[in-house]
């Protein structure tokens, strides 16, 4: 299953996925952004610091609820708000192939 | 039989012509790499033979190609030998970039093959600019220094009228080649401190050229995804894309008529300084 698959008004279920980013990707800090370089792909990506802090989050730990409030916690946004631009970022990162399928 | 033999990137390449058609394409395309060596790296044989007659390219006596066009006759020589260095340079970090020098340092132009590097070279020639390089990008990571690859300066298209072609401009079925003879001003030889990098935008219709400072993580990016040998390097090439974004100062530029996105780049390099 893929996070595209989950709709995002089924808050509940999209609020326990615990995103995972694929382990055989390259990585490097550079001034907040982050470079993640998927060979397998042929695509190299820069995640601005938003991105990064949610991406650093999705180690299949934290949920997407954890990391929104994280994000809320940290930035300068409402929980409304946080839950979009993380459930938004995740999709993107799924969508680019750099998350690992949700199990089930 | 005629040996042209050139010296570029400290390496030297043989190139023995069988026929007078492909050694004045190939004099014309590297005819500025030109100097006498005994010794080699490089061996090739170029010549057109068959009945229709094909050019055909051979290296260390091996068949690489044949091909009844001139144009793709040259493009695959350069290709291989492209490759080639490559090899011989792995120290060297290829990217796909026009290379220029202004006042002491390098400029280099940053796309995607066909993404108008050679076009804005041309122009900027008319400019006070010198010419290194409009393919190729070689760099000495480590002292941030980029090697001139003098090939002729190859058109796609003609260039607008405000810079028209040389008369003896070389016509192949697929690029128009200016010799380095005919190109404006000195063609540097040496390898120069680079100082500033573009990544292109093509847009030859926009009404006006407009510049972007990249943050040092999307030029990272960018210069990455224009390396041509990035896993001959440390991090599978990533920690040499982000010591050049760290170092240079890095640009988007979007262009429009040639003239003006000539004097915006020109400012753009002055004001950086």
């Amino acid at each position: 299953m893929t996070l595209a698959m989950l709709s995002l008004d089924d808050s509940s279920t999209m609020d326990d996925c615990r995103p995972k980013r694929r382990s055989d990707v390259s990585i490097r800090e550079v001034d907040g952004d982050t470079i993640v370089l998927d060979r397998g792909a042929e695509q190299i990506h820069r995640l601005n610091s938003t991105a990064s802090f949610i991406w650093h989050r999705c180690d299949g730990q934290y949920t997407i609820r954890d990391i929104a409030d994280d994000l809320a916690g940290s930035f300068d946004v409402g929980p409304t708000a946080a839950k979009e631009a993380v459930v938004t970022a995740v999709r993107q990162l799924d969508q680019l192939g750099l998350l690992d399928p949700i199990p089930g | 039989m005629q040996v042209i033999q050139l010296r570029v990137l400290e390496r030297r390449i043989h190139i023995h012509c069988q026929e007078p058609v492909s050694q004045a394409l190939v004099t014309a395309a590297y005819g500025a790499m030109q100097q006498r060596s005994d010794v080699m790296d490089l061996d090739y044989i170029v010549g057109r033979d068959g009945v229709p007659p094909a050019f055909f390219i051979r290296r260390a006596g091996r068949g690489l190609a044949a091909t009844p066009d001139d144009g793709t006759f040259l493009a695959l020589l350069d290709e291989d030998i492209a490759i080639e260095l490559q090899k011989l340079r792995a120290d060297l970090y290829f990217l796909h970039a026009a290379v220029l020098k202004r006042s002491d340092t390098a400029v280099m132009l940053v796309t995607h093959s066909g993404g108008g590097k050679s076009t804005l070279s041309w122009a900027l020639l008319h400019h006070g600019f010198r010419f290194l390089s409009d393919e190729l990008g070689p760099v000495d990571l480590e002292k941030l220094e980029v090697h001139p690859f003098p090939r002729a300066l190859a058109l796609k298209a003609a260039p607008p009228m405000a810079y028209p072609l040389p008369p003896k401009t070389v016509r192949t079925s697929r690029t128009l080649h200016v010799t380095a003879a005919d190109i404006p001003g000195r063609v540097i030889q040496s390898p120069v401190p680079l100082s500033n990098a573009f990544f292109l935008t093509w847009r030859p219709d926009a009404p006006a050229p407009s510049v972007r400072r990249l943050s040092t993580g999307e030029a990272a990016a960018r210069f990455y995804a224009n390396a041509l040998n990035p896993l001959a390097h440390a991090g599978e090439g990533l920690d040499g894309a982000i010591r050049l974004a760290t170092r240079l100062r890095c640009f988007e530029l979007t262009t429009a008529e040639l003239t003006p996105t000539c004097a915006l780049l020109a400012t753009t390099i002055e004001r950086s300084l």
